[in-house]
């Protein structure tokens, strides 16, 4: 298995986004990798593709990045919420059956 | 034809007349414009759909460069595919991005009326919807055929999409994110492995980008849960020049089972009940994912009860999760003379009012 965690300057390479926008990213809580400093920030999978949805965001519909902090929690809110909702249906779907 | 290319010439003519400095300017229209008349929207012999980028913002065609603006963001917050449920998310944000990329620019706002008004109208039997068109980069070959090239470059590259035209001669291969269908039964074992396939952009020694199949055996690590990613390195787009390839992702996505619920950790499996069984209690077989095992129901059960089953959920970092059989009476559908006789017995003797809570 592939190591699941990236440095700061790893998550630079493959996202190919300046050091300063993720030093912003991480400052707006967007993201929250393990570590005190970009020295030893360690971010995990979850967090690159945050990251990159965060950029996307930001750079396709002009929000600025506290805009866009509230823009992503709102959204892993909603998606927990759909999956929370999809699964009492389903459970409820067992119960109204038969 | 000609007969369209002789009034919009002779238009263009007025025009020169009444603003002699727009001359030249005009002149460059008319050149772009015979081109597209020339080869009427064709590419690879598929006839374009225009596209009419007004009805596409739902703007006026009068609108001016605030209301356009206004309109663009609305609908690029409502398409953006990170935001969207939409099913074709994707394919309308790029129709809106396109749209406002002509509008919003005077410039090309004005060859795109020129167009409309002159070229587009012979071939607009379609509209806005690209029945045919095929995309190349972000932009239509409709945006192509007017403006030429495949659209600016946006700054960033979307990440599902293939190249761009545009790569330096260094560079680290695209990252790929895919879907992985996984049974809840895969994720108890540490040696499950799946076979998956996925699409690649591939681009041959003389810059040709087309798309390759790849086919790859993936073990399962044990304990993945709903939406993890797992990273795979270099297993995604090749890298230029030397530089690395990129990776792949996959998402986990637990196949729904026929009989499990999953709610993190822990199974939940729905057990019917005969209405003697929840009066008297009962024990009985209750399947798991890993076999079957005995579970005793108490007297007196009620509908909605849970009983916990102690690590017979999935697998966690440390241990298991639970299983949780949730209790739910069910009715024989069909009563015997015999069988009602004795519901009557049971009716008149039992002191039992199910709607209490409404005489309170």
């Amino acid at each position: 298995m592939e190591s699941q965690y990236f440095s700061f300057q790893e998550l630079c390479n493959i996202t190919a986004l300046p050091s300063q926008t993720i030093i912003e990213i991480v400052d707006q809580g967007i993201v929250e990798p393990e570590g005190t400093d970009p020295e030893t920030w360690l971010f995990n999978t979850q967090m690159v593709s945050i990251t990159r949805k965060a950029c996307r965001l930001h750079n396709d519909l002009e929000i600025d990045w506290s805009g866009i902090a509230l823009a992503i929690s709102l959204l892993e809110e909603l998606e927990e919420i759909r999956h929370e909702n999809q699964q009492l249906k389903a459970q409820l779907d067992r119960f109204i059956a038969g | 034809m000609i007969k369209d290319l002789l009034i919009s010439q002779s238009t263009a003519i007025d025009l020169s007349t009444r603003l002699f400095k727009q001359a030249l300017k005009i002149t460059l229209k008319l050149d772009l414009k015979i081109n597209c008349l020339k080869k009427p929207l064709q590419n690879n012999g598929l006839i374009m759909a225009f596209k009419d980028y007004y009805k596409i913002l739902d703007v006026a065609e009068d609108a001016d460069s605030k209301a356009i603006k206004t309109a663009y963001r609305k609908l690029a917050r409502k398409y953006h595919p990170d935001v969207s449920e939409h099913k074709e998310a994707e394919e309308k944000f790029k129709e809106v991005t396109e749209a406002y990329e002509v509008l919003k620019d005077s410039e090309k706002r004005a060859q795109y009326d020129e167009y409309r008004k002159y070229g587009g109208r012979s071939s607009s039997q379609q509209d806005g919807s690209d029945g045919n068109a095929q995309f190349e980069g972000d932009f239509s070959d409709f945006f192509s055929s007017i403006f030429g090239g495949t659209g600016p470059n946006k700054g960033q590259q979307r990440q599902n999409y293939g190249f761009t035209s545009q790569q330096s001669f260094n560079q680290r291969g695209q990252d790929i994110e895919t879907d992985l269908p996984v049974f809840l039964e895969d994720t108890l074992t540490t040696d499950a492995t799946k076979t998956i396939s996925y699409q690649l952009p591939y681009r041959d020694a003389q810059g040709h980008i087309s798309e390759i199949n790849r086919t790859l055996n993936v073990k399962i690590p044990a304990g993945v849960v709903n939406g993890e990613r797992i990273r795979l390195k270099g297993q995604g787009g090749q890298g230029i020049g030397g530089a690395s390839n990129g990776d792949l992702y996959l998402r986990i996505r637990l196949v729904p089972h026929p009989l499990f619920d999953v709610e993190a950790h822990n199974l939940i499996i729905t057990v019917p009940l005969a209405p003697w069984e929840a009066a008297l209690g009962a024990t009985m077989e209750v399947p798991t994912l890993t076999g079957k095992i005995k579970l005793t129901i108490p007297a007196d059960s009620q509908t909605g009860q849970r009983l916990r089953i102690k690590g017979k959920g999935l697998l966690r970092k440390q241990g298991h999760g639970d299983l949780y059989a949730v209790l739910k009476v069910v009715m024989p559908s069909a009563t015997s003379s015999e069988v009602k006789k004795q519901w009557q017995q049971l009716a008149s003797s039992a002191v039992f009012d199910p709607r209490e809570e409404w005489s309170k």
